[in-house]
């Protein structure tokens, strides 16, 4: 069984014992078929979207969509009109 | 005047939007998807939001085609006479042809996604769950064209989908139509009698799934990153210290195959990975491209199934989503097939649909 527990550290996440069993040996499947690909002489430039656009412009003018109360409302907790986290720095 | 529902990934200002996890529970959308407006100034009225499995993702080990997203059965039980969804791994194009509907993927970049809970950026597209080819089409022309919300589409405004081709070719790929079973064998078969038919040989098809699966889990891992308990949605108590609220709230929010698509993402970009893996998947997204020969044919048939294993059946629905072509699934014959175009040929897949009912 693959050792996942650092990949769960990047992803900020801590899985439970039946979980990491599950994930792991997913993930020794996924792996293991991943492997076919190296088998393949893959000479070119890599594709990373499908369209052949390469940027959008518009006015380089400040839109204000969603209010500073309607952003706040989604907030899990707020103190005095602003997203409250705990510390930061110690 | 058309019944849409909307899957729950699809905005409504004011309304809560989960797509199917708990960490977007609470969650109020500030903002309406631009096809939602679309749809409403086309006089369409949305009925109901459709439940999903958490943002889509599909157990890729378990065959669950029995379980039908609600988007589906909606159309199906005659509730709505459309729905849109975001189908990434073919769950909904099989079920849709499984129970007699059809869904309609449209060419990356015509349908905005302003207002999609993304998931697989370079891949998510929303389509159309519908009755049949050229209804879902009329509803298609309402949705898409250019929209700047969307910084990835093709610059036409509108799409002319009722233009026609006289004769269509249709390319078969045999090897792998032969996987299916025997029912499904036979209705290709009568399908491709009613056309000028040509052997293809799909290059590289033994490894959609694997191209597929790296990019999605890149992108899903990326993408998920933004659910960390701060601005919104759902946060765990108890936490000490932002360290551990991302952590607690991350790892009660997410569903299990969420936590799968996150850390094999996170595998295949780590700096030993990177290069066998994503960096190769991305060159093969290109070969694939390349290795298409739309010259010699002009509609791709597959079957919906080849497979009890649903990550071998991934294959199948692959190429729309790695390239950004057009594909709509149905029932044909009393099976499960889809047919594939060139990118903005979604008349072609409607000609042959009707050639084909008639």
């Amino acid at each position: 069984m693959i050792d996942i527990r650092d990949y769960e550290a990047m992803e900020k996440l801590s899985l439970s014992e039946a979980e990491r069993n599950w994930v792991s040996s997913c993930a020794e499947l996924l792996l293991k078929s991943f492997d076919e690909l190296e088998k393949i002489e893959a000479d070119v430039d890599p594709l990373i979207t499908v369209l052949d656009i390469l940027n959008i412009f518009r006015e380089d003018v400040a839109v204000k969509k969603v209010s500073r109360e309607e952003i706040l409302s989604n907030a899990p907790e707020q103190y005095d009109g602003y997203i409250q986290v705990p510390k930061t720095l110690e | 005047m058309n019944r849409v529902v909307l899957e729950d990934c699809i905005m409504q200002k004011g309304i809560p939007v989960t797509a199917g996890s708990k960490i977007l529970e609470n969650f109020i959308s500030p903002l309406t998807a631009t096809v939602v407006n679309k749809l409403l100034d086309h006089g369409n009225v949305i009925v109901q939001r459709a439940k999903m499995y958490e943002f889509g993702i599909p157990n890729f080990f378990t065959d669950d085609s029995d379980e039908i997203p609600e988007a589906i059965k909606v159309v199906k039980d005659g509730v709505a006479d459309y729905s849109l969804c975001n189908d990434l791994f073919g769950k909904y194009r099989r079920n849709a042809a499984e129970t007699g509907c059809c869904y309609i993927h449209p060419t990356y970049g015509t349908v905005s996604r302003f207002g999609l809970i993304p998931l697989v950026s370079s891949m998510d597209q929303i389509g159309v769950v519908c009755k049949s080819i050229p209804e879902g089409l009329k509803l298609l022309s309402q949705i898409a064209g250019n929209d700047l919300e969307d910084g990835a589409m093709f610059p036409e405004k509108f799409y002319d989908y009722a233009k026609n081709k006289q004769s269509i070719s249709v390319g078969i790929p045999e090897s792998i139509v032969n996987k299916a079973d025997q029912e499904t064998q036979s209705a290709i078969k009568e399908f491709a009698e009613k056309f000028n038919s040509v052997n293809v040989d799909l290059e590289y098809f033994d490894v959609y799934k694997q191209v597929m699966m790296i990019l999605s889990c890149a992108e899903i891992s990326n993408n998920i990153s933004r659910y960390d308990g701060i601005k919104f949605g759902y946060r765990a108590s108890g936490y000490k210290g932002i360290d551990d609220l991302y952590i607690k709230t991350r790892s009660e929010g997410l569903g299990v195959e969420t936590k799968l698509a996150a850390i094999m993402g996170a595998m295949v970009l780590s700096k030993n990975q990177y290069t066998p893996y994503y960096e190769q998947a991305t060159k093969i997204r290109r070969l694939i491209k390349e290795s298409l020969r739309f010259d010699a044919y002009d509609i791709i048939v597959l079957p919906c199934c080849i497979s009890e294993d649903p990550y071998e059946n991934l294959s199948l629905f692959a190429l729309p989503n790695l390239v950004g072509l057009p594909c709509a699934s149905f029932s044909y014959k009393g099976q499960g097939i889809q047919l594939i175009a060139n990118v903005k040929n979604e008349n072609l897949i409607s000609t042959a649909w009707e050639v084909c009912m008639a």
